[in-house]
This record gives structure tokens, C-alpha cells and sequence, in this order.
């Protein structure tokens, strides 16, 4: 693996739970983000997946520093930029950004396009001096595929594949090192999801951009990353390259988010296994002891109960060779293929209909 | 006879209305007899009297043209309106805003402070606090005005700032590294001001109103001032033998109030660039 | 048949001009079939299902043309109260919203109880039983314990699952899911579509499945229909329209979504952006964005041809048709 350029440790985040009307009193904490490591290297794309209330935007929010962390570093190129002064955060600001997922929410409706894609640089002025502005605004509007004539409209003139591609533009202004895209698709058309991704996937290679690209949708993370991670109850509970999670999944949560996706083939429906998993995901105020997908998972054991497990290399595969050898937080690891092989097969018999 | 109150003298040669006079200018055309310009020149003889050639809206009970008091009526009426509603509004969007963008101990404060003055009534607050006033001026009336209504703008304003903040083209203007005051004066001020805006012409109306309210307790404008206020009060005694004296002055508090409500109205439209 | 939609016409005025949103629909439903309707947004898919319901706004909607039989009978011709006993208890509707299509002030018992109370004159306590026994049918845990409880009490899985409850509460003949998943996470997704597809086989239900998701489609339907602009494109069993859609549109989605199962490359992506519903090109209103686009597709206006190489009837509005099966 290429220098990482972005390293994350023990991050957490905790927001306090408060009750009383006069003098407050913190009752709890609602753990978001309770112990999230990972890597970034230059130019690669980290996927991180998980269901709604995970802790996947939250983490996102923190790498852009939109959210302090309550623990833990985030160091890019070595610094830690959780805790820099103002005027050196502006300048990490420069590197690291955004990409929001609703495009209706995201863009101002008051301003121009030229004003949206214009405004990093009037915040950082050193990048663009004054004349250049409106030559640079054109030019990304070339680049993300919008006609540059459009620079004096307004957000609302244009559709939500459109609004998507000016967030990306302004995204893009700084000329960032790295990208930090929450759900950049997922409020879009199926068949604009996809002109977007194709975006994202060409703005990589033009501006050797490294990305980390939130979502819920598997399917889309596994098109666009080099390595996922899955976060569950605001920790990673497995990370590997894509084809390490996709093909040879050793954590039961994992392979159970990847049965359950539906995949757009009928005939998939006579062979495929699903795993069900029963009740829903507790709540981040109220995380269960141990494993904390011990309540769902049809596993566990009294010693998911008792033992907190790292992130690591299950043992069982750490003297082994095979893709399943990756980190992967579970005392019962074991290789399960639960999405069907890549080449299609051919049924062995004729299926009744 | 011709009463002469305490007010200024007669001045022959006044042809037109002073220049600076807060009149809306659609009262400007309307043809106003020359003797009539003064509105505390008034005949006790013709007290109650209805509409006459020259005096199309009648006398009220001093025998003083009730047109004439209707128009002049309305310079105190609309600065007390107006005056009052802008720092009103500069007031409470300043420190709503502010506590709605910063939020923590600040914003704690400054709402248990709005609770109290909410816990204010107004009538009773102004006969308190105005009764020790002599100023015969506006200046009390609409600073009391702006003591008690601040914190009404303050909520709006604090809640459309917080609704605005959480918009994701200000998290994204974070991210870029824009400053608080950038924040503030380009993203969150153009997105928030219209529901301020709104209630705030609204509550112009209300101020007209409760000028009005006070003067007929005694401790709004006190006479020689000329307001709708002072003239409606006087007139509310003689609404069964002679309600002109009542109409006219309460249809132009009416459709001024209406007016201001719907320049809110188009002002919001304007700020806003979909209906472009 | 239990449901026959035929030519149906939906326009809604508007101040830019009238929108045109369906036109000229034409699907079936048989009990214990499920017919997927596939489509983006703005495609008329929701449109065409809340005017066979009866819950469309009208004004500004307007239904300018067509039948819609159920069991045999046109519902546009029945009256309002008429209609109203049909809603509900012999065809139901389930929402993607969970948490705003529920009450918030009412408990969740009270709700699926009045269905009994309106529909059936039921007394307060019997209709509370029954909601007992519909919660347990939806496999809600404790339903004894939790039917008292509020919606805000139940997380998005069990609220879809209270919804599923309230349609099926007078075991209609017809349910009409629109977007029933989309809201909720993919675990969740296949409980409740598990839950609705085993509840249909057993109840012998037509089914309407309204979504945009390929990948449910492919799970659950019987029959497609694929919507664009108000028309239906496209209509054909479910097996065969993944192995060779007939129509340019069904083929660009299916090649635009990335799968799980394979690394591709660069994504097909249909070029440009859906219709203006006030303004639908002349011809076929695909041609700006579809690859196979000839002059004649930009006057003249394709008809519903069949497919005649398929063994089983399917049809297309497409004139190209055979090439795009062959493509």
C-alpha cells in the first residue's frame, strides 16, 4: 500500500445526554463514534459502509472537521488535525472536502452558481487571484460536465444530478488532496447515480484524488472502492480490500448486510442464500456489552458477552494465505461466500417456474 | 368661532403639506381646502356634524374636520409603526441571531431573558413605565414598544437562524474554511430574514394598534399630538349618534396595517430568487 | 383479472402549463400476482397507483381518459361514497413513509383498530383484539404489550410493519406498495419484503409494487412494467425482461447500476436527464437520450408492439425492438 496520507485513531465521538430544565445533568452518552481506525493512501478510494445510524456521517463529518472529535487523532501527513489553531486549520481545510449527499439542501439558494464554486476562493483567496475567478469557475463547470454558460443560474434551475455535479465543482476548487463523499448518490435517479459515479471515478484519475466514500447502497461502494470498511454501532467491525469483503466476508454482520442486498437477477432467487437477521439495531445510547452485534447475530456465545475484541486478524487465518486473512472483529470468524461468484453460472438443471 | 388650541399659530401662506412629512403619497393628491391644513383649527359649532361640501368626512366632537385630522393622523401613527417595528427588528434579529448561530450559555441566557419579558403584560407594563414620561414626542411610546416586543423578532429570528444553520450549504461553507461573520452575512441572514420580515410587518400593524391602546389610556401620545390612536379613543364614546368620527380614522389605521402586511409580502417575494 | 388499467390518462394543471403525467397506461393484475412498476422519478408510477386508489389531489389532477376495472367493474365510473368502501377493505395501500402515514397522537393499537371500527362496526374492545392479532400476523414481538404504544416508539422496521398490518387488516384482494423499502436499511429491507411476500401468497393478493430498485424487482416480482414518462415502456415477465430487455431505456438501466457480485469497469450511463413533464418531445419521448434513435423515432410516436421472438406475451413501445433484443 502506497503512504497513507490520512490516518485515523481511536477516533470517537460522544454527544452527552442531558436531562433537567434548569441545572443540566448528563444522564448518558450517545456513542456515535466509539473507537474507529482506519488508513487513507494517496490516491486510493476507502469505502465505508454501514446501515442508518452507524456513525458513517458522523465520521465523515469529523474527518472535514464540520464535528470536534471527542477522543482520538486524525492526522493528515503526520498532523493531527483535531487539534490545530484556526489559521492552520484553514490551510488543512484546503486539502480535505466535501462532497454532501442531498443536492437540494447543499447549495444556497440565494447565490449563483459562479458564487458557489466561486466562494473557496474568495475564502482563500492565495489560490485564484481576482480576475482568474470567474475563468477557474468556468473551467470546473467544464470539468464536472455542465455548460459553463450557466454560471450566472440560480441551484434551483437546474435538476438534482445537476445540483450534484456543482457540489462536486466546489468540491473540486481547492484543488483538494482528498475527498470525503457522504452519500454523494444516493438522492439521485438510478440512471443519474450512475453519470455521477462515472464522475467521481474519471475526477480521480484526472486530479489523483483520494476518496472516502460514505454510503449505505454495497453495490455502489463495491463499483468505486479500493478497500471497504464495515462500521456497525460506530466501530469498523471489518475492513479489507473490496474483494476481501465482498468475496471472502469473515464477520457474520458482514454477511448478512451482503445477503440481504438484492441483486438484480431473477435467477439469483432459486440460489442464493439469505441470512435474516432478527430485530433491528440497538440504540448508540445504549451500546450491548462485549460484541456489540451480539444481540443480532445468530453466533454468539457467553464469551461475545464478556470480551471485547479488537480489529484485527481473526487468529484462525493468521498464518493463512488466503483473501480472508484481514481484519475482522469476531471470536468466530469464518469464511462464508454469501455473494454469488463473479462469473455468472449456468443453472445446473432447468428451474420450475 | 374659531377655537385656537395651544398648537402653532396659523400660518396664512402654508399652501402645501412640509416637505419630510411622512405622509404615504397617495394622500398628496387629494384636494385639501386651504383653511382646512391645520388640524387643531376647529369650530365647536359643527361638532359631530356629518359629511359636508369641503369637509367630505365630517367633524368630530371638538368641531375639528375630521379629514384633515385623519391626515395628519397618520404622520404619528406611521412613525410610532415604523420607528418601533425597525428597532424591533434590528434589535431581535441582532440578538436572536446571534444566540440561534452560537448557541451554548449565550443562547441559554438570552431565552430565559425573552421568557421574562414575554411574562410582561404590556398594557400594565406601559401604564407603569410610561405614566412617569412627560415627553409629549413619540420617542417614548416606541422605545417602550421596542423594550417589550425584541424578544418576539428575537424567537423568530433565533428559530430561522437554527433552522438555517443546519442546511448543508453552511456546513459545506464550513468546511471550505469560511469565517463566522462570513457564515453568518452570506449563507444564513439571505435564508433566514423572510419569516423576520414577515412577523415583523405584522407586528407593525400590531404597534399601530397598541399605540392607539395606550393613548386611550392615557399614557400613549397625549393631545395637541395628532394619531389615529388618540382620535379613535375619542371617538369610541359617540359611536351610536356619530360613528363617521370613529370610521375614518379605524379605515385608515385598517388599510395602512393591510398595506404594510402585504409590502411584506412582496418584499419576502423579492428576496427570494425561485419566483424570479 | 382482478385489476385492468386501461389507457389511463392523468394531467395536472399547473401554473407553467399542464403537466402531463400518465398517458395512456395500460397493466393488469392478477390475485396472487405481483406486478412490479419500475421507474424513475416523475415517470407516473405513483400517479397511475394513487388514481387507482382513488387518493389522487384533484384539482389540480385530473383524470382525462381511461378504465380502471376492478373485478370487472370501471371504479372512475362508481361515486365518491362508493368508492370509499372499496378503499381499504378490498384494496389497500402501503406508503414509503412509515412514521408520517402514521398517526403520532394515537396509539398504534387504536389505528389498526379502526379499520374494523369504520369498516366493520366493530365495538372498541373486539377492534382492539384485532389489532393484537394483526400485530402478531406481522410478526411485531409483544404485541399484546405493545399495542397500546405510540408510533414514535417503534423503529422504522416495525413501523413499515404496523403499515403492512393496517392494509392487510380487511384482507383486501389488491395491495398497492409504494416504495415499501426504500426508506429502510437493507437488513431490514429483506424482512419486510420476506414478510410481505409470504403474507400475499398466503392471502392470495394481487400485489403493485411501485420502486425504483432493480434488485427488489428481481427478488419478488412476477411481471414488469416499466414506466417513462407517463407511458409504459416496456412489459414483461420478470425472467425475461433481465436476460434481454426490449427497449433501449429497461437495457440503459439495467447496464447502469453496479452490481455486488462484479468489479466493472466505467458505468453505462443513459446520457441526459428525464423529461420536462410540460414539455414531452414529439415521437418517441425516449429518442434525445437513447442510442438507437432514428429519424422515425423523433416524429412518429411508437405503438406497444409484441414482441413476437419472446414464447411468452410481452410488448415494448419501441421500434427497434428487435434490435435492442439482439443488442
Amino acid at each position: 500500500m502506497a503512504e497513507a496520507i490520512l490516518e485515523v485513531r481511536d477516533l470517537h465521538k460522544h454527544y452527552p445526554l442531558t436531562q433537567g430544565i434548569l441545572f443540566k445533568k448528563q444522564v448518558g452518552a450517545v456513542k456515535a463514534v466509539d473507537g474507529v481506525d482506519f488508513d487513507l493512501a494517496a490516491g486510493e478510494t476507502l469505502g465505508i459502509v454501514g446501515e442508518s445510524g452507524c456513525g458513517k456521517s458522523t465520521v465523515a463529518k469529523m474527518l472535514v472537521n464540520l464535528e470536534r472529535p471527542t477522543s482520538g487523532t486524525i492526522r493528515y501527513k503526520g498532523e493531527d488535525i483535531t487539534k490545530l489553531s484556526p489559521r492552520a486549520l484553514k490551510a488543512v481545510r484546503r486539502n480535505i472536502q466535501m462532497v454532501f449527499q442531498d443536492p437540494y439542501t447543499s447549495l444556497n439558494p440565494r447565490m449563483t452558481v459562479g458564487d458557489i464554486i466561486g466562494e473557496p476562493y474568495e475564502i482563500h483567496p492565495e489560490v485564484a487571484p481576482k480576475g482568474d475567478r470567474r475563468r477557474k469557475v468556468q473551467d470546473l463547470l467544464d470539468v464536472v460536465g455542465l455548460n459553463p454558460e450557466y454560471i450566472n443560474r440560480y441551484p434551483h434551475q437546474f435538476s438534482g444530478g445537476q445540483r450534484q455535479r456543482i457540489g462536486i465543482a466546489r468540491g473540486l476548487a481547492l484543488q483538494p488532496e482528498i475527498i470525503v463523499a457522504d452519500e454523494p448518490v444516493s438522492a439521485l435517479d438510478v440512471s443519474v447515480q450512475a453519470q455521477v459515479v462515472n464522475l467521481l471515478d474519471n475526477l480521480q484519475t484526472e486530479f489523483s484524488l483520494s476518496y472516502v466514500f460514505i454510503a449505505h447502497d454495497l453495490s455502489i461502494v463495491r463499483h468505486i472502492s479500493d478497500r471497504v470498511g464495515v462500521m456497525y454501532l460506530g466501530r469498523i467491525i471489518e475492513i479489507g480490500t473490496d474483494a476481501q469483503i465482498y468475496d471472502h466476508p469473515t464477520h457474520p454482520y458482514t454477511q448478512a448486510l451482503l445477503s440481504a442486498v438484492p441483486v438484480p437477477d431473477p435467477e439469483a432467487r432459486a440460489h442464493r442464500e439469505r441470512i435474516i437477521l432478527t430485530g433491528d439495531v440497538p440504540s448508540p445510547a445504549n451500546i450491548p456489552s462485549g460484541c456489540r452485534f451480539r444481540t443480532r447475530c445468530w453466533k454468539a456465545q457467553e464469551r461475545c458477552e464478556l470480551e471485547v475484541l479488537l480489529l484485527a486478524v481473526p487468529a484462525v487465518f493468521r498464518l493463512t494465505d488466503s483473501p480472508a486473512k484481514h481484519d475482522s472483529a469476531c471470536h468466530f470468524a469464518e469464511e462464508k461466500q454469501v455473494v454469488p461468484p463473479e462469473e455468472p453460472q449456468e443453472p445446473q438443471e432447468p428451474e420450475q417456474p | 368661532m374659531v377655537r385656537r388650541l395651544a398648537r402653532p399659530a396659523p400660518q396664512p401662506g402654508l399652501h402645501r403639506l412640509r416637505p419630510g412629512h411622512p405622509l404615504p403619497g397617495g394622500h398628496r393628491h387629494l384636494a385639501v381646502p386651504d383653511r382646512l391644513r391645520r388640524p387643531l383649527d376647529c369650530d365647536l359649532s359643527k361638532a359631530q356634524e356629518g359629511s359636508q361640501p369641503g369637509h367630505p368626512f365630517g367633524f368630530n366632537g371638538q368641531g375639528c374636520d375630521v379629514y384633515t385630522r385623519t391626515v395628519y393622523g397618520a404622520r404619528a401613527s406611521i412613525q410610532v409603526g415604523v420607528f418601533a417595528t425597525l428597532g424591533v427588528a434590528l434589535l431581535g434579529s441582532v440578538l436572536g441571531g446571534l444566540a440561534g448561530f452560537f448557541g451554548g450559555a449565550w443562547d441559554g441566557f438570552l431565552s430565559r431573558i425573552t421568557d421574562i419579558f414575554f411574562a410582561i403584560p404590556v398594557v400594565l407594563g406601559g401604564l407603569v413605565l410610561l405614566s412617569v414620561v412627560t415627553s409629549a414626542t413619540v420617542w417614548p411610546v416606541i422605545g417602550f414598544m421596542v423594550l417589550l416586543g425584541w424578544p418576539q423578532i428575537a424567537r423568530i429570528a433565533r428559530g430561522s437562524v437554527i433552522t438555517a444553520k443546519q442546511n448543508d450549504y453552511v456546513q459545506a461553507a464550513r468546511a471550505l474554511g469560511a469565517s463566522n461573520s462570513r457564515m453568518l452575512l452570506r449563507h444564513i441572514t439571505p435564508n433566514a430574514v423572510a419569516p423576520v420580515i414577515v412577523v415583523a410587518t405584522i407586528a407593525l400593524g400590531t404597534y399601530i394598534a397598541l399605540e392607539a391602546t395606550l393613548s386611550y389610556l392615557g399614557v400613549g401620545l397625549k393631545p395637541p399630538t395628532v394619531s389615529w390612536g388618540i382620535d379613535i379613543s375619542s371617538a369610541s364614546q359617540y359611536i351610536r349618534n356619530a360613528p363617521h368620527m370613529l370610521l375614518w380614522p379605524a379605515g385608515a389605521l385598517a388599510i395602512t396595517v393591510l398595506a404594510f402586511i402585504m409590502l411584506g409580502d412582496a418584499v419576502r417575494d423579492a428576496l427570494d430568487p425561485k419566483l424570479r | 383479472m382482478l385489476l385492468e388499467v386501461r389507457d389511463l390518462h392523468v394531467e395536472f394543471h399547473t401554473r407553467d402549463g399542464v403537466a402531463k403525467a400518465v398517458n395512456g397506461v395500460n397493466y393488469s393484475v392478477d390475485a396472487g400476482e405481483t406486478l412490479a412498476v419500475l421507474g424513475e422519478s416523475g415517470s407516473g408510477k405513483s400517479v397511475t397507483a394513487q388514481a387507482v386508489m382513488g387518493i389522487l389531489d384533484i384539482p389540480p389532477g385530473r383524470i382525462s381518459g381511461g378504465e380502471i376495472l376492478f373485478q370487472g367493474q370501471d371504479l372512475l365510473t362508481l361515486k365518491e361514497d362508493e368508492r370509499r368502501k372499496i378503499r381499504g377493505a378490498k384494496m389497500a395501500m402501503i406508503f414509503q413513509d412509515a412514521l408520517s402515514s402514521l398517526n403520532p397522537v394515537l396509539s398504534v393499537g387504536e389505528q389498526l383498530g379502526e379499520m374494523f371500527v369504520v369498516h366493520r362496526g366493530m365495538s372498541k374492545k373486539d377492534s382492539r383484539a384485532k389489532a393484537v392479532e394483526l400485530m402478531d400476523r406481522v410478526r411485531i414481538p409483544a404485541a399484546k404489550e405493545r399495542v397500546g404504544q405510540y408510533p414514535h416508539q417503534f423503529s422504522g422496521g416495525m413501523r413499515q410493519r404496523i403499515m403492512i398490518a393496517m392494509a392487510l387488516a380487511l384482507e383486501p384482494e389488491l395491495i398497492i406498495a409504494d416504495e415499501p423499502t426504500t426508506a429502510l436499511d437493507v437488513t431490514v429491507q429483506a424482512q419486510v419484503m420476506d414478510l410481505l411476500a409470504e403474507l400475499q401468497r398466503e392471502l392470495n393478493m394481487g400485489l403493485i409494487l411501485i420502486t425504483h430498485d432493480l434488485g427488489v424487482v428481481a427478488d419478488v416480482a412476477d411481471k414488469i412494467a416499466v414506466m417513462y414518462a407517463g407511458k409504459i415502456v416496456e412489459q414483461a415477465p420478470v425472467h425475461e425482461i433481465y436476460k434481454a430487455p426490449a427497449h433501449p431505456y429497461t437495457r440503459g438501466l439495467l447496464d447502469s447500476i453496479p452490481r455486488l457480485d462484479q468489479k466493472g469497469q466505467a458505468l453505462y450511463a443513459i446520457k441526459g436527464l428525464p423529461p420536462n413533464l410540460l414539455a414531452i418531445p414529439p415521437g418517441c419521448s425516449f429518442n434525445p437520450r437513447c442510442p438507437l434513435a432514428q429519424d422515425l423515432c423523433r416524429t412518429d410516436e411508437p405503438p406497444l408492439y409484441d414482441v413476437t421472438e419472446s414464447p411468452v406475451p410481452r410488448t415494448s413501445a419501441c421500434h427497434f425492438w428487435k434490435e435492442c433484443l439482439h443488442g
